[in-house]
């Protein structure tokens, strides 16, 4: 259990004396909302409305993607990848602790994106920011697990930034599925169904599971 | 002699076409020193990843003391020293030693690290992020960080690439103040000198296949060179 | 090291060629022979080949999970090579049946695509094993692409029921048929639909134990060049 303090002590403080992954992410996740802003802007009509809830996931898995591509893409210098694989400890510890330091980065650039996505989009989060923020925190974890799995896959592959993508996006359908659904219903009726926050949390169990196992064959050489 | 610290069996590697590592016999007892040597492509790597736990041998199986530990259990007796540093540059040399002390489950990681700084005088540097330190300082840093959770076996790939004379000299007279201690070590390097220097016993490893050397060969350099080719010439025609 | 052509496999090659025959001939005629759906026309005739399909294309991508669970486990090249070539045959079954579906939508629906759950699914299904496919070929090293292949198969087919239980929560709106149930299917047409789905996966064992074998034969080979190149070098 010390490995997964020690490692997601060991991410954050890499985030918190550089900031790089956290701004890249914030960057890009406002970025790719200006330009959904352009690409299909809301209608006067409210009615017409009824994709916007989705573009705010778009902005999310995208920046969601990039950050997983940084988490490893740091462990490259002085093969510090290795050195994990070297810790006796419980790989499916290790695990957990760089999808920790992921997640919780994530929720911070998500935080920000909302704000500049209301304001882009007009739309007033305050009153649902609570069940916004859990949605945002369930799809976040999905995120995190199935992408801190995947990303150290991929970067040992060629063409590393375009492999993570490929892998991860079909996988992240429930969750996004689920995301849509809770955040589309919340904004337009201001409560939370159950079922597309139940197909969240199951999809997150199955990948956050799934993913603590199979970390263990990730790791070898 | 008391029990082997390391005893490997038919140890084999291999995926795809050729093998990378033939069943392979070792033993070594503590206090051993082990040199490997062999041309580049031989399958030292390959050997010292195994040993390692950081790959899945195809065949055989590796004792470090007890039998029947997983290759988790034996991952906490190990400790090596790549080419590479192993070190977050964005960590000072300090909390690289500590976060490598929590990585092992050592109890005490910040008095281990102070003890590891004292031992290894890298307190001048000590508080500098190991991004910034010179190749020389880093792998001071990286040796005491192979260290901190008192490997019974310490494995060493090429540890003197890149180092200045003093550097290397260094590291020979830390390597050699260990020959007394319970440590068993293997050595990969290019340096015969270097190898007769450290080490009490010599195995040449030629595409995957080994061979002892003598104990004689160790007796100094121009005799280890000699046996080293030898044992090349042999294993080639074998392949 | 195998020889692909040891008694085992060509028995193996033998019977999946010989059920093959046999039932896609059977097929074939009861195909010809069987009713016109009133409604529908003989585009219904397509019910005899797109679900045999899926089902297929289900069995390859299980195939590809079970083969890198058990490569994982013990860690024989076997595995491995299975997992490989039932993914790519499942591939193939998958890219015919969506092509069959879209004709088929055209000729009842109207249109040639929908993002009916069902087929929203499938999609990512058949997008996640071309991944697989990728990952394999763009990892250097065969035994780290044989294991991140697995993983990934591993965790690819979570997908499947992950999605059906999404399907299961939203899919009030479906337009694509659910499983068919007893007596859905009109007069006539069971034993042809029977016919289609048993030759449909003899076909995909063919295939399979075909790719399968040229996986082997392509190891054996690298190999045999690999030692043959060893002592030529002076």
């Amino acid at each position: 259990m010390s490995a997964f303090w020690a490692v997601l002590w060991k991410d954050l403080a890499i985030e918190w004396r550089s900031r790089d992954r956290f701004a890249a992410m914030t960057v890009f996740a406002l970025l790719v909302v200006l330009v959904l802003y352009f690409a299909a802007p809301p209608s006067l009509d409210a009615a017409q409305n009824a994709h916007v809830p989705g573009l705010l996931w778009v902005a999310y898995v995208f920046a969601g993607v990039l950050g997983m591509n940084r988490a490893f893409a740091a462990e490259l210098e002085n093969d510090a990848l290795s050195a994990l694989a070297l810790a006796p400890a419980d790989r499916g510890f290790l695990f957990l602790g760089k999808a920790a330091a992921s997640f919780l980065i994530l929720i911070t650039v998500q935080a920000l994106a909302a704000v500049f996505f209301a304001l882009a989009f007009s739309l007033d989060l305050w009153p649902v920011a609570p069940q916004l923020a859990a949605v945002a925190a369930l799809g976040a974890l999905g995120i995190s697990c199935a992408g801190t799995l995947l990303a150290a896959i991929a970067v040992r592959t060629r063409y590393r930034e375009v492999m993570l993508p490929l892998l991860l996006l079909p996988l992240l359908v429930p969750v996004l599925l689920g995301a849509v659904r809770a955040t589309t219903a919340l904004l337009t009726t201001g409560s939370l169904p159950w079922p597309p926050v139940q197909l969240l949390i199951v999809a997150d169990a199955v990948y956050a599971i799934v993913s603590f196992l199979c970390f263990e064959y990730v790791l070898d050489e | 002699m008391s029990a082997p610290a390391l005893r490997a069996t038919g140890l084999a590697k291999r995926f795809g076409p050729l093998a990378a590592l033939a069943p392979l016999d070792l033993a070594l007892a503590p206090g051993e020193t082990l040199a490997v040597l062999g041309p580049n492509g031989a399958g030292k790597s390959t050997l010292l990843r195994l040993l390692a736990g950081l790959a899945r041998p195809s065949a055989g199986e590796i004792a470090l003391g007890a039998n029947g530990e997983s290759r988790a259990q034996r991952r906490a007796r190990v400790g090596l020293l790549a080419h590479a540093t192993f070190l977050t540059p964005q960590l000072t040399a300090r909390e690289n030693l500590v976060f490598a002390a929590r990585l092992y489950g050592v109890a005490n990681p910040e008095a281990r690290a102070t003890e590891l700084i004292a031992a290894h005088e890298l307190a001048p540097f000590a508080e500098r992020r190991a991004g910034e330190l010179s190749r020389g300082m880093a792998q001071r840093v990286a040796i005491a960080r192979a260290l901190v959770h008192e490997p019974a076996l310490l494995l060493l790939d090429e540890p003197f690439t890149g180092l200045d004379a003093r550097a290397a000299e260094r590291l020979a007279e830390q390597l050699a103040m260990r020959r007394g201690s319970e440590r068993a070590c293997v050595l990969v390097t290019h340096e015969l000198a270097r190898a007769a220097q450290l080490a009490t016993r010599a195995l040449v490893l030629v595409r995957g296949r080994a061979r002892s050397l003598e104990p004689g060969a160790l007796a100094s350099a121009d005799a280890l060179g000699a046996a080293y080719r030898d044992a090349v010439a042999a294993l080639e025609a074998v392949s | 090291m195998s020889d692909a052509n040891r008694p085992g496999m060509r028995r193996w090659k033998r019977a999946t060629a010989v059920a093959l025959a046999l039932l896609a001939a059977a097929w074939a005629w009861t195909v010809w022979h069987a009713p016109l759906d009133s409604v529908q026309g003989v585009i219904q005739k397509i019910l005899y080949v797109h679900p045999p399909l899926a089902f297929a294309a289900y069995a390859g991508f299980i195939g590809t999970a079970i083969g890198g669970a058990l490569f994982l486990a013990r860690g024989h090249e076997h595995f491995d090579r299975f997992a490989a070539a039932s993914a790519e045959v499942g591939v193939v079954f998958s890219t015919l049946m969506l092509l069959t579906g879209p004709i088929w939508a055209k000729g009842t629906w109207g249109k040639w695509w929908t993002w009916d759950p069902r087929l929203t699914v499938t999609l990512l299904l058949y997008l996640t094993y071309v991944a697989y496919l990728l990952l394999r070929g763009f990892t250097e090293g065969n035994e780290r692409a044989a294991r991140f292949a697995a993983v990934y198969g591993i965790l690819g087919s979570a997908l499947i029921p992950l999605n059906y239980y999404a399907i299961e929560l939203f899919g009030s709106r479906a337009l694509h048929p659910d499983n068919l149930q007893r007596g859905s299917l009109g007069e006539g047409m069971g034993l042809p639909f029977l016919l289609g789905v048993l030759a449909t996966l003899a076909a995909f064992a063919f295939l399979l134990v075909r790719r399968f074998e040229l996986g082997e034969l392509r190891a054996l080979h690298a190999e045999l060049s690999a030692r043959a190149a060893l002592r030529e070098e002076p």
